[in-house]
C-alpha cells in the first residue's frame, strides 16, 4: 500500500508523454506491433492509458472526480501487464503500476469496486480457498497414480489454483518432470488459493489471509524451495507477499523458483537432459508474472533528497525477471525450433488475461490475446508456449476463435514430450 | 462542463456513441497534455471525440461552428498547448486515425495524424528508407510535429521536418477541407507544391498554431533513402540501444579547445557535406550519457560530484558519419572530418557504434530522466547567432541562481540543420520539483533577451516579440478571423 504523499509524488511526476503507450522504441519492428498496451490500442481514449490512470488518480485524490462507471471501466480493464511501468523506467522512473495498484485499492476501501465478478470470486475464495468456489477437498485431483510425493523434502511443488482446478495437464506434467529429474518434492495439503486475483483487485485483507495461511504452511513443511509452474502465483509469492508484509523477497522464509529455473538449473549441472525430439516450430510468449513483474521486491520507505533522489531504494525495471530459461529449455530440445515474436521479453505483449480482467471483461481478454496470436501467426510457428496456466487457457481460445491451427502449450506439456 | 445537448447528440451520430463521451474521468484525462507550463490554466473538456476519417473531423467542426463550441485536437498528447483553454470546449483526439501508406520507389509516406514516428520509422526500415524521429521522441505524432518543426539531431543533412511536408488534408477552422499540393488536384500526396499560392507557410505559422488554425488530417512526408543492414537493437526498457552497422556509421566525440575553433569546424564540416549528424555536447549531455540507465537519482548522485570536473573551457563536438550508398564512403567522411578537425587543432575520438537516441527514441527526455523540473529555451537561427545568443542566455542564469540549479555554465546546446545553415540553440534549465517559478521566471528574461537580439525562439511570447517583429500577432489574429470566424478553433 503506497502512503498517500508517495502515492501523489508519483502521480504528479508523470508528463504525459506517452511513452507507456509504445514498446521500446528501439525494439520497434512495425507499425502493426508497435504498441505495448492493451487498453490504450483498443480504446483509444486517453483515459484507457498509464498517464491517463495517473492524472484522474490524482484528481480523484484532489476530490475532482468520482469512482464513476466510466472510470471504473478504464482502471478495471488494465491488465497490470507492468508494460507501461517499465517503459517508465527508460524516461522518469516513475512507480506507475504501484499508482495503477493503490487507485485499485482505494476505489475498493471507498466501497466503489472491485467489479462484481471479482467480489464473486473473493467469496469463492473466503468459502472455499479457491478462486472458482470448487471443493476444496478436490485440489489434489489431478496428481497421478504413479506420482508420490514426499513426505519431507527440500523442494515444494506450489501449484495454484488453475492447475488444480482448471489445467491439470500442467499440474501432472510439472510432478512427473520433478519426478523424471529424481528430484523429492512436497505438495501442501492444504494449499490455499495464492491470492494473486484479490492482490490484482484491490481486496488486500482477503489476500494477506491467503498470504498468512500459504507462508505458514510453507514454514511448516520445512521447504526451502518452492516451485511453481504457474507465474502468476511465482509473482504472488515472490512479490505480492512480501510487500504486503512490508518486507523484501530476500526476507522471505523461502525461495521461489520457476519449474523453468529448476529445470534449466539442472540442465546446466549435468542432471536432467531432454532424450526425445519433439519436431515442432515454436514461439515463445513471456508472460508478464514471470517477466517484467517477476523481479524480487525490495522494502522501502519513501525517502529523497533534492531535486529528485529516492534515497536508499533498489529500482525494479524489469530486467531481472525470468526470460532465458524458459528459451535455454525450448532451445534444448531437439527438433524445436523457436522463432522469436517482434515483442519479446519486456516488452511482450500481455496475453489479456491478468489483473482480474480474464474474470471481469472476457471479451476484452480475448481480444487482447488474439492481438498476440495473430502477432504469433506472423512468425510462420505452429505452436505458442508459455509458462502459464491462464496464458495458455486465453491464447488457446483466441486462436480457436480465429481458427488458425495455431497451438497453444505449456512449457511442461513439452518438457514431458521430450523427456518421456 | 458539458457542451450544448443537441451538439453532443450530432456527434454521437457522426462518429458513433462508442467514440465520443462527455463522462467527467474521460474528459478529465484529456485534460492535460505534455510539455505545457505550469502556469498555464488547463481546463476538462466538455467531451471527448476521437473521429476516423477526414470527413468526420469536417462535420465535427462543422458542430463546433454552428453551436459556437470551441475545439482542441490532439493526437498523442505530447504537445505544448494543445490542451482546453476555454470551458466546455470538444477535444478532439485523432488516435484513431493511423492510416499509413509507404511509396517506396518514389520516398514518401502518407501518414493520418495518429501515426507516431517510431511506428513509421519501423516500416520504413524494413523497405531500406527512413524519416528523422524528432528530438522528443520516436512517439510523438507525425503530422503534429511536421507541421510544427520536426526538430531532429538528424536533420543535419536533411533539414528540419516542416521542409519536408508534401501533399496536405487540412480541415479549416470553419470546417472547409483545403486540399494543398497534389492532394488538390487528386488523391495523390506526392508533391507539396501545386496549382496556385503555397501554403505551407500559412500551414505552421511560427511554429505550427496547434489546432488554433483548424486540424491536419492527412500529409505526405517526404522520406529517405537508408542503409539495408539492420540496425540491431540491444538492452532492457531502461537502457536499450541499436547497434549501428560498422560499415556504414562512425561516431566521433571531438574536442576543440576553445568554442571558436569548434563552431568553424561545424561550418567546414557543412561545406564539406559530410555526416548525418554534427552538434555540440553540453556538459550535462555528457553526464546523462555516463548514467544511461540509472534513473534520475542516479544521474543526480554522479552530477553533483562529477558535474564540476567536467570541462568547460573545451567545446565538444559529436559528428556521426554515413557511408550510404558506396562502400568507401564512410572512409571518405572520416578522412574528410580529420582533416578539418586537424586544420582547427582538435582531439577526435572514435566512440561506440551505436545509438541510443537519434533513429527511434529522443535524448529529449533524457530532461525528464535527471528529474526535477526543467524549461527550455529555444531559438533558431544562423550559427553565429545561436553562441551569441547562448552567451546571453548564460549572464541571465547567472542571475537566477538560485533556485536555478548550478548548470557550472554554459550547458547550451548548438545544433545545425541543412549542413550548417540554420541552427538550434537550446538550453536547458533544471530547479529542484517545488520551484516553478523559477524557471517561469528565467524563461521570461530570456525572451525579452532573444527579442533584442533578432533571434527567432521556438515558442515566443507575442507580448515579447510582436512589437519586434512587425506585429505579426495581429497578423495573425487578421487571418484567424478569416478563417476562423466564429472563433472555434482553440481560442486562447
Amino acid at each position: 500500500m503506497l502512503k498517500v504523499e508517495e502515492y501523489k509524488h508519483q502521480a504528479e511526476t508523470c508528463v504525459r508523454c506517452s511513452y507507456c503507450k509504445f514498446i521500446d522504441l528501439n525494439w520497434v519492428k512495425s507499425s502493426r506491433f508497435s504498441r505495448q498496451c492493451p487498453i490504450d490500442t483498443r480504446y483509444r481514449f486517453n483515459l484507457y492509458s498509464a498517464h491517463g490512470l495517473l492524472h484522474t488518480a490524482l484528481a480523484e485524490l484532489d476530490g475532482k472526480l468520482e469512482f464513476s462507471p466510466k472510470l471504473m471501466d478504464a482502471l478495471w480493464q488494465c491488465t497490470l501487464c507492468g508494460g507501461c511501468d517499465i517503459r517508465c523506467k527508460r524516461n522518469l522512473d516513475v512507480e506507475v503500476l504501484q499508482v495503477i495498484e493503490e487507485f485499485r485499492r482505494r476505489c475498493v476501501e471507498q466501497g466503489k469496486g472491485p467489479m462484481p465478478e471479482h467480489k464473486m470470486m473473493a467469496e469463492n475464495v473466503r468459502k472455499s480457498h479457491n478462486i472458482y468456489g470448487a471443493d476444496p477437498k478436490e485440489r489434489l485431483n489431478w496428481m497421478p497414480k504413479d506420482v508420490k510425493p514426499a513426505q519431507k523434502a527440500e523442494v515444494l511443488y506450489f501449484v495454484g489454483d488453475p492447475s488444480s482446478y482448471r489445467h491439470p495437464e500442467i499440474a501432472q506434467a510439472t510432478v512427473k518432470l520433478l519426478s523424471q529429474a529424481g528430484v523429492p518434492f512436497m505438495v501442501l495439503g492444504d494449499e490455499w488459493s495464492s491470492g494473486h486475483e484479490l492482490f490484482a483487485t484491490g481486496q488486500l485483507g482477503l489476500a494477506k489471509e491467503m498470504a498468512n495461511h500459504n507462508i505458514k504452511a510453507i514454514q511448516n513443511s520445512g521447504a526451502k524451495t518452492v516451485i511453481t509452474s504457474d507465474a502468476e502465483a511465482y509473482k504472488t509469492l515472490k512479490v505480492d507477499y512480501p510487500k504486503i508484509l512490508e518486507k523484501s523477497t530476500a526476507d522471505m522464509p523461502y525461495t521461489v523458483l520457476h519449474i523453468t529455473e529448476y529445470i534449466d538449473q539442472l540442465m546446466k549441472d549435468g542432471k536432467f537432459k531432454f532424450n526425445r525430439s519433439v519436431p515442432m516450430k515454436v514461439t515463445y510468449h513471456d508472460p508478464c508474472n514471470l517477466s517484467r513483474l517477476a523481479e524480487p521486491w525490495y522494502h522501502w520507505e519513501p525517502k529523497y533528497e533534492p531535486p529528485n533522489i529516492a534515497v536508499g531504494k533498489t529500482w525494479r525495471r524489469g530486467e531481472k525477471g525470468v526470460y532465458e530459461p524458459p528459451r535455454n529449455i525450448l532451445k534444448g530440445i531437439r527438433g524445436i525450433e523457436l522463432i522469436e515474436m517482434q515483442r519479446v521479453r519486456d516488452n511482450a505483449w500481455c496475453c489479456g488475461y491478468g489483473g482480474g480482467v480474464g474474470i471481469a471483461f472476457p471479451d476484452f481478454a480475448l481480444w487482447t490475446a488474439g492481438e498476440r496470436v495473430e502477432e504469433a501467426q506472423t512468425t510462420g510457428v505452429e505452436a505458442i508456449v508459455s509458462c502459464c496456466p491462464n496464458c495458455k487457457d486465453i491464447l488457446g481460445r483466441a486462436a480457436e476463435v480465429q481458427k488458425t491451427g495455431m497451438k497453444v502449450y505449456d512449457i511442461t506439456e513439452v518438457m514431458l514430450r521430450a523427456s518421456k | 462542463m458539458s457542451i450544448p445537448k443537441e451538439a453532443y447528440q450530432t456527434l454521437q451520430s457522426i462518429v458513433g456513441p462508442e467514440w465520443v463521451s462527455d463522462d467527467p474521468a474521460i474528459c478529465e484525462a484529456d485534460r492535460y497534455c505534455s510539455l505545457s507550463s505550469p502556469s498555464d490554466e488547463k481546463r476538462r473538456p466538455g467531451c471527448s471525440i476521437e473521429p476516423a476519417s477526414t470527413e468526420e473531423v469536417q462535420a465535427i467542426v462543422r458542430v463546433a461552428n454552428r453551436y459556437k463550441v470551441p475545439f482542441v485536437a490532439t493526437s498523442t498528447y505530447y504537445g505544448a498547448g494543445t490542451y482546453c483553454k476555454k470551458d466546455n470546449s470538444i477535444l478532439i483526439d485523432l488516435k484513431r486515425m493511423n492510416s499509413l501508406e509507404i511509396d517506396e520507389q518514389n520516398q514518401y509516406a502518407i501518414v493520418g495524424p495518429g501515426v507516431a514516428f517510431a511506428a513509421l520509422q519501423g516500416d520504413l526500415f524494413k523497405r531500406g528508407l527512413c524519416t528523422f524521429v524528432p528530438g522528443c521522441g520516436g512517439q510523438a505524432s507525425v503530422v503534429a510535429n511536421t507541421i510544427n518543426m520536426g526538430d531532429a539531431p538528424l536533420g543535419w543533412r536533411h533539414s528540419l521536418g516542416y521542409q519536408r511536408i508534401l501533399g496536405v488534408e487540412w480541415v479549416l477552422p470553419d470546417g472547409e477541407i483545403l486540399r494543398m499540393g497534389s492532394r488538390s488536384m487528386s488523391n495523390d500526396f506526392f508533391w507539396g507544391e501545386g496549382p496556385g499560392p503555397d501554403l505551407r507557410g500559412l500551414l505552421r505559422g511560427c511554429a505550427g498554431h496547434q489546432s488554433r488554425l483548424g486540424i491536419v488530417t492527412k500529409i505526405g512526408v517526404k522520406v529517405f533513402p537508408f542503409v539495408s543492414e539492420e540496425l540491431k537493437p540491444e538492452g532492457w526498457a531502461y537502457h536499450t540501444t541499436m547497434n549501428l552497422p560498422t560499415n556504414r556509421f562512425k561516431w566521433y566525440n571531438i574536442r576543440f579547445s576553445s568554442r571558436d575553433d569548434a563552431i568553424n569546424a561545424m561550418f567546414e564540416i557543412g561545406r564539406c557535406e559530410i555526416a548525418l549528424v554534427v552538434m555540440t555536447v553540453p556538459p550535462i549531455f555528457r553526464g546523462v550519457a555516463r548514467t544511461r540507465g540509472v534513473g534520475c537519482g542516479g544521474f543526480w548522485e554522479f552530477w553533483k560530484d562529477a558535474g564540476p570536473k567536467l570541462s568547460r573551457s573545451q567545446t565538444d563536438l559529436r559528428v556521426l558519419l554515413y557511408g550510404i550508398g558506396a562502400n568507401k564512403r564512410l572512409a571518405y567522411e572520416e578522412k574528410v572530418l580529420l582533416d578539418i578537425v586537424a586544420d582547427y587543432k582538435g582531439s577526435a575520438r572514435e566512440a561506440p557504434c551505436r545509438d541510443e537516441t537519434n533513429f527511434m527514441a529522443a535524448d529529449a527526455i533524457c530532461a525528464n530522466v535527471v528529474g526535477g523540473r526543467f524549461s527550455s529555451e529555444v531559438s533558431y537561427e544562423s550559427i553565429n547567432q545561436a553562441v551569441r545568443y547562448s552567451k546571453v542566455v548564460d549572464e541571465i542564469t547567472d542571475k537566477h541562481r538560485p533556485p536555478i540549479l548550478q548548470e557550472y555554465n554554459t550547458t547550451d546546446w548548438v545544433c545545425p540543420y541543412e549542413l550548417g545553415y540554420i541552427a538550434k540553440m537550446e538550453c536547458l534549465r533544471m530547479a529542484a520539483v517545488e520551484d516553478r517559478q523559477a524557471l517561469e521566471d528565467w524563461k521570461n528574461d530570456c525572451q525579452d533577451a532573444c527579442a533584442e537580439g533578432g533571434a527567432y525562439a521556438l515558442v515566443p511570447d507575442n507580448k515579447v516579440f510582436g512589437p519586434v517583429w512587425g506585429n505579426y500577432p495581429e497578423k495573425e489574429d487578421a487571418i484567424r478571423a478569416i478563417f476562423d470566424p466564429n472563433k472555434v478553433s482553440a481560442p486562447e
